[in-house]
């Protein structure tokens, strides 16, 4: 079955030669070996984590020196607050849930801790399905204190702002970037897949973003019971419920779904477009979620978990909504702690290891977990050096990778030091400067997704100007 | 009409679209000249700020249109005139403007005394000096939808788009109030007095965490908190790339600061507190009080950022004003914040010509209509002189080109105005939005408007001045849309089933024995035994006759399919109001309610 793309959707003067530009730029991987593995059926679950999570309150040094580093001196005010010397405190050491990580050692043989709150995440670390990558960060380059000091290195525009950071993370470009790098792997996914049906491709549960959208993929915006209709057509208290009214629904439904009306303005067409989109999507979302079966795992009462809920139902009937590969962007807000971050942080790392905790055990249920990668992202990790009651805009921070086709249990990429006049950071406030790009990190999950080397440079503009093009957290890693 | 002259930006401007125009309209048509309101045409990258418009631009737009009248011609103009201006037009308020000159309406609005919320929000407070929750939702959504200083609370949610304060991270109903009345007292005043006015103001220091923001400790490992100082330049003031008076970017997007500027001025906002006996005790009525400085927390260092140095020991109130001096005195001003205003008033993506025009008269405080009227104090910063600018622009009485070609121009309407101007339109009765159910939290997507007042996700609003929509026609003309971010699968269903208890007199009552938002329908009750002439009064009303014919003749034929009941006066009651509120619903839906061009 083929499908049309949206932009095939939009009728009206002009339209026709503006499709036919745009198979130009799709014609991505003509060569078959180029061309993306397809097979079986892959899901990529990103959490963007709004705000800037504080890596440094997440992934927490061990050694008993560097704690006493970081808890004594660096960050003195906020482990007072966190009444740290107390026996129940989350931060007193003796409450940190160590990490005895596998694999490479890649800190030189210092160790790391996760807080309590993050306990359901520790267990997957220590099962192998959740990575850990340190200080990855949007880079152009690598660089280094020096070169940046001297006004000599080459970095990503407007660094610590969150629209512009947060963007550049998901489209390599400052805020007001069309494409995406999640919405771009689908691209060159549907490229070579067109059974596929692209309106279920990409889906976002929380905060809609750049992150998704692709020159050809637009994302399905699903709500908590994946879709809904007007509630002129779904429900009779506004028309009655006699054969005259179903008439009437019948003949609004397809006033709505219909596409031009005539509208001169761009925007007005732009406009009807989605709306009558919005109403066959919905109608085919509701359709195909009949087949569903409920999971008998329970997920916990917040944003976070019902949407990671709603991913699962929907890779549970990806084969009615004719899909084998899907993107997710699933969102959760509340990670700029300028203030409160001792009482903010904590509910919200729980809120998250819960989430994720259920996730894994939905995809069990269903024999998909090998299937599914989730990963996070984040607007930037935050200033070591904190403001009283809080930290401040940083640039690289540490991301989780869980999944049964994550190479867990191993910590990736670099932990720096506790001391913030170190060379890892700026000189200012201690930021992170990142060693692993956010390209770097996307190419090794793009890799695992089944795009070949070729299309994935095609995406990550900046990826060759790196020694490696995979971080090595996935079991495809070196392959 | 016919003798009015066509400005109207169309697709047959090929420079302004270099190779993509090839592929757009190309076709016929006659008489297109550049555009006016619209075409920024930013090419995806440069929106960032909400300041650059990008290099697009209509070619030809920047011409003189002292020539162009303002008055308000006939009903279409002034519908769409009020759509521009106000939260929408009453039937009363259209016929009253046809054959007005719109400078002589905006001299009444700058007049009108300004509707406030504090008092009545502190009004409602029980015995126990409780306010009800909810209070200050109900009041400002009556405030909106029926004050008669229409302009200045318009202006006010525009001014609360780029001064974004967000009751979802503290809910506190008086310093939301306090802050609401900032806005609405400096609707017309001066931009310099509103920046200090907000610095000051506890809702936005609390929001934006410098409220009992303390000086740098370093051996505790404390440094100020960047976050205010961050935000207010970029967002409330400068941006962050170095514009053009047209809003676009200069060449080779030099930054207007850089992180340590950032550090430098996190030191001014240190020390302020809401108004108390000491820095951590504060007095009753605080939260809706101007905040005060306490210098023993403020840092005493030297404090450097935009090329200025406070020396060290300066007090605090002094800093601040000197910091709030240096902001004001830089040249983005006038056009990060003219092209912002534009957008919340009457073109998503401005032309930078346009731009231009509204920025200078930012800088001059002044701006002069084409009947001679004057307007601002002449004092830079002037937002009454801003605002005439944007209103008085000369395309905004234009008619457009409607030869068949594609059009550029027009303001794609937030949610709430959309909603706002149907409740007006109707002239509702018994508004009274605390009752309102519906109206408390309307931020849902599947079921709200996707957007509240006062209540955005973050400091960056609903949506992003710059922002770009991915595959969409008006994406790959490089336009900016910043409303169609919340523009998805989504919220263009759940728009549709919030206006459907609106439209069919369902409101949900909080108090079941109290009806409140109920439409005057007289004049489309006496139409549903004609359909066309019924869809034809409401494109009218409601979409300033912009409805295509064809979505027109669709609606009528789905109307016909509804039965009315003559033997029962209850039952032919019913069918009736069931026919408008149908027809009210689709109106509503339109492409050409959603957009005013």
């Amino acid at each position: 079955m083929a499908y049309l793309s949206r932009r095939h959707l939009l009728v009206g003067a002009g339209t026709a030669g503006f499709s036919a530009s745009l198979g130009a730029l799709t014609g991505l991987g003509s060569q078959r070996a180029w061309a993306a593995d397809t097979t079986g059926y892959k899901a990529l679950v990103c959490i963007f984590l709004y705000g800037g999570m504080d890596h440094s309150d997440t992934v927490i040094p061990y050694d008993q020196s560097e704690y006493d580093l970081l808890a004594g001196t660096v960050r003195q005010g906020m482990f007072n607050t966190y009444k740290s010397d107390e026996p129940t405190s989350s931060r007193n050491r003796d409450n940190l849930l160590a990490l005895t990580p596998t694999g490479a050692d890649v800190t030189g043989g210092r160790r790391f801790a996760l807080p309590p709150q993050l306990s359901p995440l520790h267990d997957m670390f220590g099962a192998g399905d959740l990575a850990i990558v340190g200080n990855v960060g949007p880079l152009i380059e690598p660089t280094t204190r020096v070169a940046i000091d001297a006004k000599t290195a080459i970095l990503p525009r407007r660094l610590f702002s969150h629209n512009d950071q947060r963007s550049t993370w998901m489209s390599q470009s400052t805020e007001g970037s069309s494409y995406g790098w999640g919405g771009q792997f689908m691209d060159t996914i549907l490229a070579q897949q067109s059974g596929q049906n692209p309106n279920f491709s990409s889906v976002a549960t929380g905060q809609s973003d750049v992150f998704l959208s692709g020159r050809n993929t637009t994302p399905f915006r699903a709500t908590k019971s994946g879709a809904n209709l007007p509630r002129i057509l779904s429900s009779e208290s506004f028309l009655g419920g006699t054969s005259g009214d179903d008439e009437a629904r019948a003949s609004i439904r397809s006033f709505l779904a219909g596409s031009q009306y005539g509208d001169n303005n761009v925007y007005g067409q732009d406009y009807r477009d989605v709306v009558g989109r919005s109403i066959q999507v919905s109608e085919r979302m509701i359709e195909a979620r009949q087949s569903a079966t409920p999971f008998s795992t329970e997920f916990p009462d917040t944003s976070i978990a019902a949407q990671l809920k709603l991913v699962a139902e929907t890779i549970q009937i990806q084969q009615a909504l004719n899909v084998s590969r899907q993107i997710f962007f699933v969102t959760m807000g509340g990670y700029d702690t300028h203030d409160n971050q001792v009482n903010r942080l904590s509910p919200l790392h729980s809120g998250l290891a819960s989430a994720m905790a259920a996730f894994k055990a939905a995809m069990q249920e269903i024999d998909r977990w090998n299937d599914v990668t989730l990963f996070t992202a984040s607007d930037f990790g935050r200033t070591q050096i904190g403001n009283g009651g809080g930290t401040d805009h940083g640039w690289g921070g540490h991301q989780l990778v869980a999944g049964g086709a994550v190479r867990g249990g191993s910590l990736y990429g670099s932990f720096p030091v506790v001391d913030p006049s170190a060379p890892a950071y700026t000189k200012s406030r201690g930021r992170l400067i990142p060693t692993v790009s956010v390209e770097q990190y996307a190419a090794t999950l793009g890799r695992w997704f089944g795009l070949s080397g070729g299309e994935i440079n095609a995406t990550l503009p900046n990826l060759s100007n790196f020694n490696s093009s995979d971080v090595g957290f996935m079991a495809t890693s070196g392959t | 009409m016919a003798t009015k002259e066509v400005r109207w930006r169309t697709l047959l401007v090929p420079l302004a679209f270099g190779a993509i125009a090839a592929c757009g309209a190309g076709g016929s048509g006659s008489g297109a000249v550049p555009a006016i309101i619209g075409g920024g045409g930013t090419g995806g990258g440069g929106g960032s700020g909400g300041g650059s418009g990008g290099s697009g631009g209509g070619s030809g737009g920047g011409g003189s249109f002292a020539s162009t009248s303002t008055i308000i011609e006939d009903e279409a103009d002034a519908v769409r005139f009020l759509s521009y201006a106000t939260f929408g037009g009453s039937q009363t308020q259209i016929d009253a403007l046809v054959g007005q000159d719109a400078a002589d309406w905006l001299e009444v609005e700058f007049n009108r005394a300004p509707t406030l919320t504090l008092s009545r929000v502190l009004g409602a407070a029980d015995a126990d000096g409780r306010i009800p929750s909810g209070t200050v939702d109900g009041q400002y959504w009556d405030q909106l939808l029926t004050s008669n200083d229409q302009l200045r609370q318009r202006m006010a949610f525009a001014l609360s788009q780029i001064f974004v304060y967000s009751d979802r991270a503290d809910g506190d109903q008086a310093q939301r109030a306090y802050f609401q009345d900032v806005l609405i007292r400096n609707a017309f005043g001066n931009y310099r007095d509103l920046l200090e006015e907000v610095t000051y103001s506890p809702a936005m220091g609390r929001f934006l965490t410098y409220h009992r923001n303390r000086k740098g400790d370093p051996s505790i490992g404390r440094m100020p908190d960047e976050n205010y100082a961050r935000e207010i330049l970029q967002l409330f003031s400068i941006g962050l790339v170095e514009l053009n008076m047209d809003g676009t970017p200069k060449a080779g997007e030099p930054e207007t600061y850089d992180n340590e500027d950032v550090v430098g001025l996190a030191k001014v906002f240190t020390g302020l507190a809401t108004n108390g006996k000491s820095f951590r005790n504060n007095y009753d009525d605080a939260d809706y009080n101007p905040m005060v400085m306490f210098d023993d927390e403020h840092s005493p260092l030297e404090k450097s950022f935009l090329g200025i140095t406070i020396p060290p020991n300066s007090r605090g109130d002094e800093s601040i004003q000197i910091a709030l001096d240096t902001i004001f005195e830089h040249p983005n001003v006038a056009p990060f914040i003219s092209r912002q205003l534009i957008q919340r008033f009457t073109a998503s993506d401005p032309n930078p010509a346009y731009v231009e025009r509204v920025a200078t008269a930012f800088e001059n405080g002044t701006y002069t209509g084409t009947n001679g009227q004057t307007f601002g104090t002449g004092q830079r910063g002037d937002l009454e002189a801003t605002l005439a600018a944007i209103l008085l622009e000369g395309a905004v009485f234009d008619v457009p080109d409607d030869t068949g070609v594609e059009n550029l121009n027009g303001k794609i309407r937030e949610p709430i105005l959309r909603f706002s101007q149907m409740v007006r339109a109707f002239e509702y009765d018994d508004i009274d939005s605390s009752n309102e159910r519906n109206l408390r939290d309307t931020s849902g997507f599947a079921d709200g408007l996707g957007q509240h007042p006062f209540r955005s996700p973050s400091v960056f609003n609903f949506y992003r001045p710059g922002f770009v929509a991915p595959n969409t026609r008006s994406g790959e003309l490089g336009l900016t849309a910043p409303e169609f971010q919340i523009l998805n699968s989504s919220t263009a269903i759940g728009y549709n089933s919030f206006m459907s208890d609106f439209a069919f007199d369902r409101s949900t009552t909080r108090n079941p024995d109290v009806n409140t938002f109920r439409p005057n329908y007289a004049t489309e009750l006496a139409l549903t035994d004609t359909p066309a002439a019924l869809v034809d009064h409401l494109a009218m009303l409601l979409t300033a006759d912009r409805m295509p014919p064809e979505e027109r003749e669709e609606i009528t034929t789905i109307l016909e399919q509804l039965p009315i009941n003559t033997n029962d006066t209850d039952r032919e009651t019913a069918d009736r109001l069931q026919i408008v509120g149908t027809a009210v619903l689709l109106v509503t839906n339109s492409a050409s309610y959603a957009i005013t061009w």
